[in-house]
C-alpha cells in the first residue's frame, strides 16, 4: 500500500513545457513497473485540441490537450489527480478550478513563488472539501512500485537504484525538492527502500502539512516509518512533534532538522527556503524544532550524515520484529531504450550515414569551410571568392585568381530588368511574391538559352584544348555532334558593336601574364565564326567559361558563376518592385501576336 | 518576505485610510528646504528626522533625532546623509511631524497558518515588548472578512473602553484592510497613539512585511525592497541576484565576512544541510550559496566566479543531493568553467575543492570534475554512495 498516489491513479497536467517533461518522467517510471502511462490529459488553452506526444518505452503515447479541467474529466472520468505546472500569476485559478472539479481528490502544485495569500486559499479550499492540496513548490509525489506525480525520483537510473519499482516499508515527507531523492535514495540503501515519498514544498504554508501525511502514513499498514526533512521556521515540524507524542504510534519516526548554523551567522542573516524564517520572536529555530521532536519521542540524528545509520537502526529492529521481511527483488527490470544518440555514445550501435560531405561543418562553435573556421578566414584578409573556392572546388584559390573571380562577379551581377531572368522576379515582385520564390522564378530562367551556357562552353572549349583540336576540327566536331557553339553568338551585340564586359575581362586576364590556352582558343574560334556571321562573337558566357577552365575551376561548376552574381541582380530587383510598391502587371494584348483560331461555334459533346 | 521601509510602508497604510503623520523622504538638504517653502505643517510642527534605510539600532547610531523645528531638521539632515554605517550610506531621511500625545497603543496583523491574526493591545512602546499578555489576539480564517463587530470586541477584549472601543476598531479594522489587500505578511504599528488635539488614532512608527512574490498583482508598488540583513547587499551579491531574477532556476548568494569555507552546493534545502555541517565542524562560513532548479550554465559560472572570489577561503564545498531534473554535467559544466576562469586569475591557490553529487548524467559530470585533477586543482570528488556531508567533515578534518 502507500498513500496519495497508487496504481488507481490517473492524472490531469495542467500547464505547457514544464508539464510535458514531467509527463515524460512519469512515462519513464509507467514503463519500469509495467504500467500504462497515468497522464491522461493535459489542460493547456493555447494548445486545446492538440496532442502532446509523450515517448513510453520505444514508442509515442499520444495524450489530448484540452482547454479546461471539466473537458478532461468528462472525456476521462477515471482522472483523480492533477498536477499544476501553472505559472505564479495564474496557479490560482488553475488550483482552484481542479480542486472545483468533483472527479479530482488531490491537487499537487509544482509552481515556485505563488503568493503566501494564495497557497493560503487554495489550502483551506481543498481542506473544506475533503481533498488534498499539496505544495506550492512541491517536486511531486512518488509511490514505489505505483505512481509518480511529478519529477521526484530523477532520472531513470536512479528509479532503478532507488529502487522504485517495489515497495519498501519507509514514508518520506520533505521540503526539499533536493534532499526528496537523497532520502529516497538512502531509504533504498540502508533499508527496504520507500512507501510513498512526499515534496510538500519549501513555502511558509504548504497546502497539506506534515501532520496530516503523518496521519495519513500511520494508517497505512505497509508504511513502517517515516523520516522526515525539517528545516527552520515557521512551527510545522514543532505541530509534527506535538502529532506524534499526543499518543502511542504505531509508526516510528524519524527526523532531521537543517538551520544550525543560524546560531552562528550575523545577526540578522537567513537564508534557505522562503519557509526557512525564523519567527520575529525566535520561534522556530533548528533546535527548538529538533529538541521538540525528541521529547515527542521521534529519532532525530545530530547531523544529516547520521541519518542513513538511524535508517538502518530502525530497519533492523523492525527485521527483528518481525514487522517486515527481506525484500525480494525482482530477476528482470525492463530497461529504457537508449537514444540513438545515447547509444552511439556507448558503442552500442552503428548507423550507416544517409549523406555525405567533405566541403563543410558547422558542428563546433562556428562554421569550417573545407576545415578552415570562417573567422580565422576573415581576420586572415580572405574574402567571399576564396570562399567560393574552398566550397566549390575544395581549394584555397591565389589573391589572382580570387580578383578574377571577383570581376566576374561584378560583371555579371546585373543585366537590367528586360532580360529572362530579371523579368520573371519583377513579374512575380509585382504579383506580390515573397522573395525567395521571386528570385526563384528568376533563376529558373537560367539555362540553355539565358546564362546558363557557361558550362557547356567551358566543357566544349576544354574538350578541344584537352584534345589538341584545331579550331576548324573543332567547329566541324561541334557541327556534328552539338550544334551551334555555347559560348559564341549574342543577340545584339557584334563585331562592329562588342559587348564591353567581355573585352575588360579578356583585358585583365590578358595582362596577367598567366597560361590562358581555352580564352587563347575561345578568341581563336571567335576569329573564324566572327567572319561568318558578324554577331557570332564570343559572349560573357562564353569568356568567363574559358578563363574559370584556366585558373582551374571543375566544369561543373561553372553555371554557379552566373547564378550566384545574378542572384545578387535578382535580389536587387525584388527589393526594387517591393520599394515603389508596385501593382500587378500583366501583358498588353497588343504585345501578343493571338494567331489562335477566330472565335467559333462548340460543336455538341459526343 | 519583503521589509518595505517606513516610508512607502506609511504611503501604504495611508491607500487604506490609517492617518499617518505628515512625512517627506529626501535625499538632500536642498530638497528638504524647497519642501519646507511649500508645506506647512514643516514650518509650524516640531519634527523627527530619521535616516530612511534598512538599518536596526537606529537611535543608538544616533540616526533619529527629535523634536526639531525646520533649520534643526535640515542640521539633522545634513548630518546623516551620506554617512557610512557598516556597509550601509545613508542616502535618504524620513522627516516627519511629531505628534503631541499622552497614550500609546498596539496594533498588528500577522499571517498565520490558518489565516490571519489581528493583535491589540491598549500599551505601546517599549512597554508592549514586557506586558506581552495584554496584547488581545483575533485569529480569521482564510479568506473571512470579519464585521466591525468582530474588532469592537477585540478592542474590548484589550481593556478599551468608551469612544477608544470603536475607534481603536476602526483602526484594527483598516490595518486587516491594508494587510489583506496589500498581500502583507506582517504589519505592525507601535506605537498607535492618541493625538491631543483631535483625538485621533495616529500611526507612528511600522513595520511593513510585503509577499515578493505578489509584487505582479501590485502595478503600485513602486519601491525597492530593503534588505534583510540590517546591512546593504554587496557588489557580487547584486550581480548575483541580477542573474537570478532573469533565469530559470534559481542561483542564490550571500557573503559572510570572515569565514574561510566557501560554500557552493546546490539545492535550497541541501545547502542549509551544508551549512550546518560546517557550523558543527567548527568551521567558519565564507558565504551562503545556491543553485538550482535546472539552472544554465552561465548563471552557475557566474556564482562560481564569486564563490572563487572570496577573500582568505581555503575550502570549497561544491555539494549537493541526487538531483531530480538538474543536470549535473551542464551545471557542474558552468562550475568548471568558472574554476578554469579563477585559475587563470591567480584564484584558488591552495584552496581544497570538494565535489559530491548525484541526478542526471552524474558519472559524465563527475567525471569531467575529477578530470580537473590533471589541469592542477586540488579536487576531491565523490558520487552518491558518500553520505552528503560528508565531504565537510573530510575538508575540515584537522
Amino acid at each position: 500500500m502507500s498513500i496519495l498516489a497508487n496504481k488507481d491513479t490517473y492524472v490531469v497536467i495542467q500547464g505547457g513545457v514544464a508539464g510535458v517533461n514531467a509527463a515524460r518522467r512519469m512515462a519513464e517510471f509507467c514503463y519500469l513497473i509495467k504500467r500504462s502511462l497515468n497522464v491522461l490529459a493535459f489542460v493547456y488553452p493555447p494548445d486545446a485540441g492538440k496532442t502532446n506526444e509523450i515517448p513510453y518505452g520505444s514508442g509515442l503515447v499520444a495524450v489530448p490537450i484540452y482547454k479546461t479541467i471539466a473537458e478532461a474529466t468528462h472525456n476521462h472520468p477515471q482522472i483523480n489527480t492533477s498536477l499544476v505546472y501553472i505559472g505564479a500569476d495564474r496557479a490560482m485559478k488553475g488550483g482552484m478550478e481542479a480542486l472545483d472539479d468533483s472527479h479530482i481528490k488531490v491537487v499537487s502544485m509544482i509552481t515556485e513563488g505563488v503568493p503566501e495569500k494564495d497557497a493560503k486559499i487554495l489550502g483551506a479550499h481543498a481542506r473544506k472539501l475533503g481533498k488534498v492540496f499539496n505544495g506550492p513548490s512541491s517536486i511531486g509525489i512518488v509511490s514505489a512500485g505505483s505512481c509518480r506525480l511529478g519529477v521526484i525520483g530523477g532520472a531513470f537510473d536512479n528509479l532503478v537504484l532507488s529502487k522504485l519499482y517495489r515497495e519498501g516499508s519507509f514514508g518520506v515527507i520533505t521540503k526539499s525538492g533536493g534532499l526528496s531523492n537523497e532520502i529516497i535514495w538512502i531509504c533504498s540503501q540502508f533499508a527496504d527502500g520507500i512507501t510513498t515519498a512526499i515534496g510538500i514544498g519549501g513555502d511558509a504554508y504548504p497546502g497539506t502539512d506534515y501532520v496530516s501525511y503523518l496521519e495519513m502514513f500511520e494508517n497505512d499498514p505497509q508504511t513502517k516509518a517515516v523520516v522526515i526533512v525539517g528545516e527552520m521556521g515557521g512551527d510545522l515540524e514543532e505541530r509534527a512533534a506535538e502529532w506524534y507524542g499526543a499518543k502511542k504510534r504505531r509508526t516510528k519516526l524519524i527526523a532531521v532538522v537543517s538551520g544550525f548554523c543560524q546560531e552562528s551567522l550575523p545577526k540578522g542573516m537567513k537564508f534557505g527556503h522562503a519557509g526557512a524564517k525564523e519567527g520575529l520572536k525566535g520561534e522556530g529555530s533548528a533546535r527548538s524544532k529538533s529538541d521538540a521532536l525528541k521529547k515527542a519521542g521521534a529519532i532525530v540524528p545530530a547531523t544529516f550524515g547520521a541519518l542513513g545509520p538511524a535508517i538502518k537502526e530502525a530497519y533492523q529492529e523492525l527485521l527483528k520484529s518481525g514487522q517486515v521481511k527481506e525484500p525480494v527483488e525482482p530477476a528482470v527490470l525492463p530497461k529504457l531504450p537508449k537514444t540513438i544518440e545515447e547509444a552511439m555514445k556507448a558503442d552500442e550501435v552503428m548507423v550507416a550515414p544517409l549523406i555525405r560531405t567533405t566541403i563543410s561543418d558547422d558542428r563546433g562553435d562556428e562554421p569550417c569551410y573545407d576545415g578552415y573556421p570562417a573567422s580565422e578566414l576573415i581576420n586572415k584578409g580572405y574574402e567571399i571568392p576564396h570562399v567560393v573556392g574552398l566550397l566549390w572546388d575544395k581549394r584555397l584559390i591565389s589573391k589572382q585568381e580570387a580578383e578574377i573571380i571577383k570581376r566576374i562577379m561584378m560583371l555579371s551581377a546585373d543585366h537590367g530588368p528586360c532580360v529572362s531572368g530579371a523579368l520573371g522576379t519583377i513579374i512575380a515582385a509585382c504579383a506580390g511574391i515573397g522573395m525567395s520564390q521571386s528570385v526563384a522564378a528568376g533563376l529558373i530562367m537560367i539555362g540553355p538559352r539565358f546564362g546558363g551556357a557557361v558550362t557547356d562552353a567551358g566543357r566544349y572549349f576544354k574538350y578541344a584544348v584537352d584534345n589538341k583540336l584545331s579550331v576548324d576540327d573543332f567547329l566541324a566536331y561541334m557541327k556534328k555532334n552539338v550544334g551551334p557553339v555555347p559560348g559564341i553568338g549574342h543577340r545584339v551585340k557584334s563585331l562592329r558593336n562588342p559587348d564591353k564586359r567581355v573585352k575588360e575581362l579578356v583585358g585583365y586576364v590578358k595582362s596577367l601574364n598567366i597560361k590562358t590556352p581555352c580564352l587563347d582558343f575561345a578568341l581563336a574560334v571567335e576569329k573564324v565564326t566572327s567572319v561568318k556571321k558578324d554577331n557570332l562573337i564570343l559572349n560573357v558566357d562564353g569568356t568567363m567559361a574559358a578563363v574559370l577552365v584556366d585558373i582551374g575551376f571543375p566544369v561543373d561548376s561553372l553555371n554557379g558563376f552566373f547564378i550566384l552574381s545574378r542572384t545578387i541582380g535578382l535580389i536587387g530587383h525584388w527589393v526594387d518592385q517591393k520599394r515603389q510598391d508596385s501593382r500587378l502587371i500583366r501583358l498588353f494584348d497588343y504585345l501578343v501576336n493571338y494567331a489562335a483560331p477566330k472565335r467559333r461555334e462548340v460543336p455538341p459533346l459526343k | 518576505m519583503a521589509k518595505v521601509l517606513e516610508g512607502p510602508g506609511m504611503g501604504l497604510m495611508k491607500k487604506w485610510g490609517i492617518t499617518v503623520p505628515h512625512y517627506v523622504v529626501v535625499t538632500s538638504v536642498d530638497e528638504l528646504t524647497r519642501l519646507g517653502q511649500a508645506n506647512e505643517w514643516l514650518k509650524k510642527s516640531k519634527l523627527v528626522v530619521k535616516a530612511h534605510e534598512a538599518l536596526g539600532s537606529r537611535f543608538k547610531l544616533g540616526l533619529v533625532k527629535v523634536n526639531l523645528d525646520l533649520p534643526a531638521a535640515e542640521a539633522a539632515t545634513k548630518e546623516m546623509i551620506g554617512r557610512l554605517v557598516g556597509s550601509i550610506t545613508v542616502s535618504q531621511v524620513i522627516v516627519s511631524e511629531m505628534i503631541p500625545h499622552k497614550e500609546e497603543y498596539y496594533c498588528a496583523v500577522k499571517s498565520t497558518r490558518e489565516g490571519t491574526d489581528v493583535l491589540v493591545a491598549n500599551c505601546g512602546g517599549i512597554e508592549v515588548e514586557s506586558n506581552w499578555d495584554r496584547v488581545k489576539r483575533l485569529a480569521l480564517e482564510v479568506g473571512q472578512q470579519p464585521a466591525a463587530e468582530a474588532f469592537e470586541r477585540l478592542a474590548k477584549d484589550a481593556g478599551f473602553t468608551g469612544s477608544l472601543v470603536k475607534k481603536m476598531a476602526d483602526f484594527a479594522g483598516k490595518m486587516f484592510a491594508c494587510f489583506d489587500n496589500e498581500d502583507a505578511q506582517y504589519l505592525e504599528v507601535n506605537p498607535v497613539v492618541l493625538r491631543e488635539q483631535d483625538s485621533e488614532l495616529i500611526a507612528l512608527d511600522a513595520v511593513t512585511l510585503l509577499d515578493g512574490d505578489a509584487k505582479f498583482r501590485h502595478p503600485d508598488w513602486n519601491f525597492a525592497f530593503a534588505a534583510e540583513f540590517g546591512r546593504a547587499y554587496s557588489r557580487h551579491e547584486m550581480e548575483v541576484m541580477a542573474v537570478d531574477s532573469k533565469i530559470k532556476g534559481s542561483v542564490k548568494f550571500i557573503e559572510i565576512p570572515g569565514g574561510d569555507t566557501a560554500m557552493l552546493p546546490a539545492g535550497g534545502g541541501a545547502s542549509v544541510y551544508y551549512s550546518d555541517a560546517v557550523v558543527a565542524r567548527g568551521g567558519k562560513l565564507a558565504n551562503y550559496a545556491e543553485y538550482s532548479g535546472d539552472p544554465p550554465d552561465w548563471a552557475v559560472e557566474v556564482l562560481t566566479d564569486k564563490v572563487c572570489s572570496l577573500p582568505g577561503i581555503k575550502n570549497i564545498i561544491v555539494g549537493g543531493a541526487i538531483a531530480n531534473f538538474t543536470d549535473v554535467k551542464k551545471t557542474f559544466g558552468g562550475i568548471i568553467n568558472g574554476f578554469r576562469k579563477a585559475q587563470s586569475e591567480g584564484k584558488l591557490k591552495g584552496v581544497k575543492i570538494w565535489v559530491r553529487r548525484g541526478g542526471p548524467r552524474e558519472k559524465e559530470g563527475l567525471d569531467a570534475m575529477r578530470a580537473l585533477k590533471n589541469e592542477g586543482f586540488d579536487i576531491n570528488v565523490f558520487d552518491r554512495n558518500t553520505p552528503l556531508t560528508d565531504i565537510v567533515d573530510m575538508a575540515l578534518q584537522k
